[in-house]
């Protein structure tokens, strides 16, 4: 067994150190903006401007907490972020921060119940899954897959550990239900990118995605995706964009029939 | 020694009650090298655990197999006990119910606002539910 120094300070000789420590992860190439530490996470919890909450969760570019870096490796405690949230003016905002928190508690519930079944289809998927990949493609696993907007999430993910929960769904939903890869394949390659990996939020709701926990698949058009994420991304080609489809559309290209999106779905509010 | 504190990567709070409570007992973390290599855990993801780390006053981190090197610190250290914090990752879990077998390990529960813990299979079925409990300070 093997014991590590603690007396490295700068976050660059820390980096150095761990690549030579651990050699058998995937050097990323430069560091990550998003510091560990629960000093670090009590100054994002106090600078988190929570009334902007409701307004701008949906886009990639709003002001979402960014919490969940501290809140997945336990530097801060879900109860004192809810307590925190809780002293602000009570408005629809700190209310939905606060059910955000409570899906976060939700997933863990159902995992501590479920224990490792949360790996298969929990409930039987609403559209048909068995023939999807097992293996995650290179050109996805990369961030080359030739979409700007996808491979901009991907890059992000990869360079900075951390995504917007909005382009999770995305990318979920582009690689289970537009390239066929099975949802496990891409919940557990999503699970070691991320910082705040948390197999009960992460897994399930790549199931949610699939439809083997949730009512519908969930999928994205292009007007969602300029709604939404417009702000942050390179545009996509206009020829052969495969987002640019009605969802009804979609949902026949897609699931040939097997489901149907009801007119609600139009909205594109993703929970 | 009575008592060893063993922090997992779900809960790397200097200020736990687990520290509150056992304020002199060493700390200890593992980086599971086995999970990280399975996973693929992003450096990125190995270096916000280590910096959260170097915020535990007298954390000693470790590297390895995890079940392997808590005995042998127990055993070194004569420890009659593990404390730590629970998870519902399955894969930790694993490694202290692993540890049960050779010394008594106390696992503080995850708080929540709401007793109930069981698990509806909808979000809203359990938020139309607890709501009023969560949204009460």
């Amino acid at each position: 067994m093997q014991q590590l120094r603690t007396d490295l300070e700068s976050r660059e000789s820390i980096a150095a150190y761990l690549q030579a420590e651990f050699p058998s992860l995937e050097n990323p190439g430069g560091l990550s903006p998003h510091v560990g530490g629960r000093s670090e996470g009590l100054v994002r919890l106090q600078q988190f401007p929570i009334q902007k909450y409701a307004k701008q969760r949906n886009f990639i570019d709003g002001a979402v907490s960014q919490l969940s870096p501290y809140l997945s490796r336990g530097c801060l405690e879900l109860e004192e972020v809810r307590q925190w949230a809780l002293q602000q003016s009570r408005s629809s905002s700190v209310e939905k921060f606060v059910a955000e928190l409570a899906w976060r508690a939700f997933f863990h519930l159902v995992y501590e119940e479920e224990g490792d079944r949360i790996f298969q289809e929990l409930e039987k998927p609403r559209v048909s899954l068995r023939n999807h990949a097992r293996t995650l493609p290179d050109d996805i696993a990369s961030g080359e897959t030739g979409i700007p907007s996808m491979d901009t999430f991907i890059q992000r993910m990869k360079q900075t550990g951390y995504l917007h929960n909005h382009a999770r769904m995305y990318l979920a939903s582009y690689i289970t239900h537009f390239r066929r890869i099975h949802w496990r394949t891409g919940a557990d390659w999503m699970y070691g990118q991320l910082i705040d990996g948390d197999f009960a939020s992460n897994h399930l709701s790549w199931q949610w995605v699939a439809s083997s926990f949730s009512n519908k698949p969930y999928i994205f058009n292009r007007e969602n995706l300029e709604r939404y994420a417009g702000a942050v991304l390179p545009g996509d080609p206009r020829r052969n964009d495969p987002f640019n489809y009605s969802y009804e559309e979609l949902a026949e290209q897609l699931f040939g029939g097997e489901y149907t999106p009801e007119p609600s779905r139009v909205s594109g509010n993703y929970r | 020694m009575p008592v060893l504190l063993w922090f997992n990567e779900d809960g790397l709070n200097p200020d736990h009650q687990i520290v509150q409570d056992y304020p002199d007992a060493p700390r200890v973390y593992v980086f599971d090298v086995p999970y990280l290599q399975q996973w693929q855990i992003t450096q990125h993801r190995v270096q916000f655990i280590y910096e959260s780390l170097l915020e535990i006053p007298d954390i000693q981190i470790y590297k390895g197999e995890t079940v392997p090197i808590l005995r042998q610190l127990v055993e070194q250290w004569q420890v009659q006990e593990v404390v730590t914090t629970a998870t519902p990752n399955h894969l930790i879990k694993s490694w202290q119910q692993a540890l049960q077998r050779f010394t008594k390990l106390t696992a503080y529960p995850e708080v929540y606002p709401v007793a109930d813990t069981t698990s509806p299979r909808r979000f809203s079925r359990y938020w139309n539910k607890h709501d009023r409990v969560w949204l009460k300070p």
